[in-house]
């Protein structure tokens, strides 16, 4: 960086000159990212189709098919071309595309925006170059792809049928260029913050670095790689084609979630989660606290364990349990109250029992299970607040108003950020083993999962479905992790999640 | 140090006795009713239904489950190598994770924790996740493929930066730092010792998680030789309803299916080993330990 | 000023930027047109080139179907071949001495080795899809209950047309052209069907020693059943009757497995006629009428009610599932519910095993009230090559192998004689395994598409069995299509109502299956609500659909 500094010096010198009060480097660059947003605008072809007759010919299309596509796509309608075409060979790469081009979006208008506002942050400039480095990488890779994806989708047909229109080759060289500058002017502005960048990190903290590593290497095989497949809930899987290969059909399995009385699974799901989140903590943290206060060791000892035995119940057998309890003729509770004189309850057509009888059960289960985690942070609090909070002569129950609960908060707020994650996904086990296939209950113990299980299971080939699913639960949780993380952070930095 | 109890604490005693006391039988009689279900004859489950205390006693179900040992010890063996190689590399990686991301110099610790978070929201499915281990790493057969993916979740990870986060405080580190100690120092010798509850709650759970799995080994296993033991007796019990289910459309031999009593008996086995053994971890829950005398 | 000077200056590179990228989309068909017309000699070099290349590729696969009949080709084995068979179900302990056993033939004659793989019990369903979808496997296990149809008109495995002509002529012979048509999926062969005919007719067990006791009748009708049930109440009020639940009534057909009783009353195509409610004779396929919509239904569902009402099932029925051992137990009388002869076998032997030797189970199949009764159709028990499966002529020399050479199929499917298994004086099967842990049972690898009607050895139930079996043949040789299974060769493509058809399926668990359970208070409300909750759902859409792939497959096959 250094090096090139001193071969441009005039180079640099212009960037640093003032026009119209920012740096004339910051105005060329928030120029070119004016200008790669207009020319992701789709009247703007970045792929041209050559070649089209043996090109069709070679995939198949009809004369009418044919009407419905066109020569040349930008990256935002490219995958317009996959659908109508059928070919589902290159939508994983379209898609791709499409996603980094939201990327390019994103980031060139925050950049564009931030220049006109021109303010300053508490590092000058720095998070504005930021943006700038990242919306230009990315305008880079996306230039990249665009150009890789021609490559690619010509070696697949085994012909010439793509070619880059020039306006990607010209994006690609300016935003390298305009990279080159943002980077510049980063390094000025980080020598005067004494901030440093990426390498500098590798190089200071790279102990830290190697300590990560075995956890990157985890998560990459585990969890980043597999994700590709969200993929697949923008298809219509067929074995002929496969995995990749199959059409492309938008957003047609959405659709079919959002006709199968998706408000009311969604409701059932959320209302289910917010209680099972909102009761279960709250017990958790009572009972953590009840056992944090026992003091004859035995009692303390047995009432932990055989709080924690519930979790080990396999939902299997919890089903048969709570058959037998509930059941109309032969029932625990219904033997129970008939032998009190009192009329038989029929508690599997009367779905008005089910939420709070699957509430009690989650609970059940999940209580001692949860409760160790409140009950390691409670006892990890330092034992020398108690002394000092019993000498000034605060009462058990002061104690924990004022010591054990704040310090508890913490962790809950950790735990309640992760639970929302995962409002719409849930308990899937729970409700199907309980439920099962009566269908009189349906309307009030239906979540999402059971109901997607059972297209499922109707249909052999619902692969794009589940996956929607899946997708539509994600989203959902990261919409709302977003926000409420948003909140915390407002309130307490200390305590959001990221 | 003797204090002399106050009315609210005497109070506050009672309920928590009488709390605790209350919410353990709940809990605990369940499991009671699998118990003594596994040690009663099957007719008697079948025509009289459950009962708190068994009734015409038999070891009949154990005899069955134990009868050819080999497989059920097998699947023993095999659940233990997973627990201990998994517990014991996963709670490494948390802890170093946690450790990390807890630093307050370490520039990229947010965007480290989010893209560690994210996972547990986003995921691309069950499928490309098989794919991976089955076609791409070519690991269908093999035990890593059991025990690797569940090494670390998210929610571990950032359960243990709590936990760093709350019991190590900075002055700590950074006068070690200012010592000369490198991280590997800091980490083994200071933020181990006093992660007591921590690190028992992170493995309890790791632990769990392993003892409890069954289905790494119903997508990865190709001989009951790398059965996990839940998988073992769960299997059992899904041959039960998938062969009533097939002899519908077509004549095969059933074999002998598990009866109620094995089933339960089943349960047993597997949660047993795993309740004997809580109470040693709990001691890390019991006494907490004070970071207040480091402090100074 | 000097602003505005610079802005221009801007404004001017861009548009000389956007004429760069000149003009916008146009449509591809336009200048399709516009290539073709001006330079046709290309277009129709290009096809010339395309249409070349498909000969070519083609003339290796066609060319013996042109030719005409099969010209067999030796197959080239230098090289060895190692094949991954999957099936379903658990692996037997013995697996790899069997394994050693028969790859040890299979070397000697075509250079290949087996390895069977297992799905075990737990999600097969999924895993066998997931395995279709990687594709590590060579051959596969494959049945209608396990989506055949469906997963064969997507794609899944190889067709076996031509590969039947040129490397397994045997095969084709002893399955036969029938056998090898109804396992047919849009004119081309997926599966090799096993050849043993069998007949899984639905029917009803019951106790006929209680029967006696009580001096009851037969329960061959709905109403008999009714007189059996009521009469065995009466004399024995703690006695349990039916455990029917929802479990053998997924689907499409019907939502509580007492209304399988209903097979007394109507001689349908299929065990509960079509599906969303649709029904057609055995005697005339192509006419379907309807029957969720008739009177008929109304009355049936009073029987139900009425059957409630004297407390035949729990009313919680719904929600149990626990009934795997209820007759076995002597805790119900009668089954009513997706049995079949097999099922009757299970049951006398679990009677003897477990010491009640004064219990007597008696089946009848519904068909013999209503005459229709026909064998199992071909594609319950096959086996497929999976596609992208690197050598397809092997696999299917070793499946020939596995299936005509005796010595191999008695191997693969009972295990080492002398070691598994012993013929008595008969030639009748004789198990050597221990009761309790069997080293490898009788068809241990669950190969059942293997089995082989002259090489089976025969079991001592399949005595019993075969009684039975020469019962059915007979009636079924009076019925119209004279033992033909019509239904099960049929497969839906629900593609363009799959919306439709989930609602309809909800509506089937929420509102037919109590209706049939009898669980609600006015049954002529109840049908009502029924019956506007699917109209709601789209029953129509679904039914329309149906309807016409299923007259056309009628019409395909001569059912008319």
């Amino acid at each position: 960086m250094e090096k090139r500094m001193k071969l441009l010096p005039e180079c640099n010198r212009f960037l640093d000159r003032e026009i119209a009060g920012r740096k004339a480097g910051v105005l060329v660059t928030a120029i070119v990212s004016f200008i790669n947003i207009l020319l992701l605008f789709p009247f703007f072809g970045w792929v041209n189709v050559v070649n089209i007759p043996r090109l069709f010919a070679g995939l198949g299309i009809t004369k009418e098919e044919a009407g419905n596509l066109f020569t040349s796509y930008s990256v935002l309608n490219l995958l317009s071309f996959v659908q109508e075409s059928g070919e589902g060979r290159i939508g994983l790469y379209a898609m791709i595309l499409l996603v980094i081009a939201a990327a390019v979006i994103f980031f060139n208008v925050a950049y564009v925006v931030r220049v006109v506002l021109d303010r300053k942050g508490k590092k000058g400039n720095l998070s504005l170059y930021a943006t700038g480095r990242t919306a230009m990488l990315f305008e880079i890779i996306l230039t990249g792809a665009a150009i890789g994806y021609v490559i690619f989708s010509n070696s697949k047909f085994g012909m010439k049928g793509f070619a880059a229109s020039p306006i990607v080759y010209i994006l690609f060289i300016l935003s390298v260029i305009s990279y080159l500058a943002v980077k510049v002017m980063e390094a000025e502005e980080r020598a005067l913050y004494r901030e440093h960048g990426m390498l500098k990190e590798i190089k200071k903290n790279w102990v830290l670095f190697i300590m990560l590593l075995p956890t990157f290497i985890y998560f990459m095989i585990n969890n980043y790689l597999p994700m590709v497949g969200v993929y697949y809930a923008f298809t219509n899987f067929n074995f002929r084609d496969g995995l990749w290969g199959s059409p492309f059909i938008g957003f047609k399995n959405f659709e079919f979630l959002l006709k199968a009385d998706l408000f009311r699974l969604t409701r059932n799901t959320i209302l289910y989660n917010l209680v099972f989140i909102g009761i279960g903590n709250i017990l958790q943290i009572v009972f953590a606290i009840f056992v944090s206060q026992v003091t004859v060791k035995w009692f303390k000892k047995t009432t932990q364990t055989l709080m924690f035995m519930p979790y080990f119940v396999s939902f299997v057998i919890l089903k048969v349990l709570v058959y037998n309890i509930f059941e109309y003729q032969y029932g625990l509770i219904n033997n129970f109250v008939t032998s009190l004189g009192g009329g038989r309850i029929d508690f599997y057509n009367t779905p008005s029992y089910w939420p709070l009888l699957i509430t009690l059960f989650y609970l059940w289960k999940n209580i001692g299970y949860g409760m160790v985690v409140y009950l390691a942070t409670i006892m990890g609090i330092d034992t020398e607040y108690y002394e000092a909070a019993k000498v000034d002569g605060a009462n058990i129950f002061q104690q924990i108003r004022y010591i054990t609960i704040p310090l508890v908060k913490p962790t809950f707020i950790i735990l309640l950020l992760y639970a929302l994650g995962s409002i719409m996904k849930g308990q899937f086990e729970l409700f199907y083993q309980m439920i099962g296939n009566n269908g009189v209950l349906y309307n009030i113990t239906d979540i999402l999962d059971t109901y997607v299980y059972r297209i499922t299971m109707t249909q052999p080939l619902s692969l794009g479905l589940g996956t929607a699913a899946g997708l539509y639960q994600s989203l959902f949780g990261f919409i709302i992790v977003v926000l409420v993380n948003f909140i915390v952070k407002r309130r307490n930095p200390e305590y959001a999640l990221f | 140090m003797k204090v002399r109890k106050g009315t609210a604490t005497i109070v506050f005693e009672i309920i928590t006795y009488f709390l605790l006391a209350f919410g353990a039988i709940v809990c605990v009689l369940p499991f009671i009713i699998i118990l003594s279900g596994s040690f009663t004859d099957n007719t008697t489950i079948l025509t009289q239904g459950y009962s708190i205390l068994p009734r015409n006693f038999t070891f009949a179900a154990y005899k069955t489950i134990f009868y050819a040992p080999k497989d059920i010890l097998q699947a023993y063996k095999m659940t233990v190598f997973y627990t201990v190689v998994g517990t014991t590399l996963g709670l490494l990686m948390i802890t170093l994770t946690g450790y990390v991301i807890s630093r307050k110099e370490f520039k990229y610790r947010n965007q480290v924790s989010f893209l560690i978070y994210f996972t547990s929201i986003f995921g691309g499915g069950m499928i490309p996740w098989y794919l991976m281990y089955a076609n791409v790493l070519n690991m269908k057969g093999s035990t890593f493929a059991i025990w690797f993916p569940a090494l670390m979740s998210p929610f571990l990870v950032i359960l243990m930066r709590t936990f760093i986060v709350g019991s190590v405080p900075d002055a700590i580190t950074e006068s070690a730092k200012i010592d000369g100690a490198g991280h590997f120092t800091i980490f083994a010798k200071i933020v181990m010792p006093v992660l007591g509850p921590g690190l028992a709650t992170v493995g309890l759970f790791l632990a769990l998680g392993y003892w409890n799995d069954w289905y790494r080994s119903s997508m990865f296993s190709t001989s009951s030789k790398t059965w996990e033991l839940q998988f073992y007796l769960y299997d059992l019990l899904n041959a039960t309803t998938a062969l009533k289910q097939m002899s519908q459309s077509s004549s095969i031999s059933t074999a002998q299916l598990p009866t109620e009593s094995v089933k339960l008996a089943m349960a047993v086995v597997a949660t047993g080993p795993v309740l004997l053994f809580y109470p040693f971890v709990q001691k890390y829950f019991v006494s907490g330990i004070t970071v207040g005398a480091v402090k100074g | 000023m000097k602003k505005t000077r610079k802005l221009i200056s801007i404004l001017l590179v861009l548009t000389m930027l956007f004429s760069l990228a000149g003009c916008g989309a146009q449509s591809a068909a336009d200048s399709m047109e516009e290539t073709t017309d001006s330079a046709a000699g290309t277009t129709a070099a290009a096809d010339e080139t395309t249409s070349g290349t498909a000969a070519d590729s083609g003339t290796q696969e066609d060319g013996a179907a042109e030719s005409g009949a099969a010209e067999p080709v030796e197959l080239d084995t230098s090289e060895r071949v190692d094949l991954v068979f999957y099936v379903v179900g658990d692996a037997p302990a013995d697996e790899e001495l069997v394994e050693n056993a028969v790859n040890e033939i299979l070397l000697e004659k075509v250079n290949a080795t087996i390895d069977m793989q297992f799905s075990t019990w737990t999600d097969f369903q999924q895993k066998y899809s997931l395995e279709l979808t990687s594709g590590n496997a060579d051959l596969i296990y494959i049945a209608n209950w396990l989506n055949y149809g469906q997963l064969a008109q997507s794609g899944a495995f190889e067709e076996l047309d031509t590969l039947l002509d040129t490397v397994a002529p045997e095969l084709k012979a002893i399955v036969g052209e029938s056998n090898l048509n109804m396992c047919s999926v849009g004119g081309k062969v997926y599966a090799i069907p096993c050849t043993w005919p069998e007949y899984v007719c639905n029917g009803v067990k019951y106790r006929e020693d209680l029967r006696v006791k009580y001096d009851l009748p037969v329960p061959d009708s709905i109403e008999n059943m009714e007189a059996y049930l009521l009469g065995i109440q009466e004399n024995d009020p703690s006695q349990g009757l039916l455990t029917v639940t929802t479990e053998e009534s997924q689907g499409f057909f019907t939502g509580f497995d007492a209304a399988w009783i209903f097979n007394y009353k109507y001689p349908w195509v299929n065990p509960n006629g079509l599906p969303y409610g649709l029904a057609a004779n055995y005697d005339t396929p192509s006419e379907v009428y309807d029957y969720w919509y008739s009177d008929d239904f109304v009355e049936d569902m009073k029987v139900m009610k009425r059957w409630a009402d004297y407390g035949f099932w729990s009313k919680s029925a719904l929600s149990d599932t626990n009934n795997s051992e209820s007759y076995k137990n002597g805790l119900c009388v009668a089954e009513i519910a997706g049995q079949n002869p097999n099922k009757q076998i299970t049951a006398i032997n679990d009677f003897k095993n477990d010491g009640h030797d004064d219990w007597e189970s008696v089946y009848i199949a519904y068909g013999e009230t209503t005459g229709v009764i026909f064998p199992g159709h071909a594609t319950q028990n096959g086996t497929a090559i999976v596609r992208g499966c690197k050598n397809p002529e092997r696999a299917i020399k070793v499946l020939e192998l596995l299936m005509t050479d005796q010595e191999l199929n008695n191997l693969i499917q009972a295990g080492i004689r002398g070691v598994h298994y012993d013929l008595d004086d008969q030639g009748v099967y004789v198990d050597l395994n221990d009761p309790s842990s069997p080293k490898f049972a009788y068809e241990g690898f669950n190969t059942w598409a293997l089995r082989n009607g002259d090489y089976k050895i025969p079991q001592e139930s399949d005595i019993i069995l075969n009684e039975m079996f020469d019962k059915y043949e007979e009636l079924g040789n009076k019925t119209k299509f004279p033992n033909v299974n019509i239904y099960n060769g049929f497969s839906e493509n629900y593609e363009a109502y799959a919306a439709e058809r989930t609602a309809v399926s909800n509506v089937i668990k929420q509102y037919l299956a109590p209706l049939q359970a009898g669980l609600v208070d006015d049954v002529d409300a109840a049908v009502e609500e029924f019956r506007q909750k699917m109209k709601d759902a789209g029953i129509d859409v679904c039914r329309e659909g149906y309807k016409e792939q299923w007259i056309a497959y009628c019409e395909e096959y001569g059912y008319k």
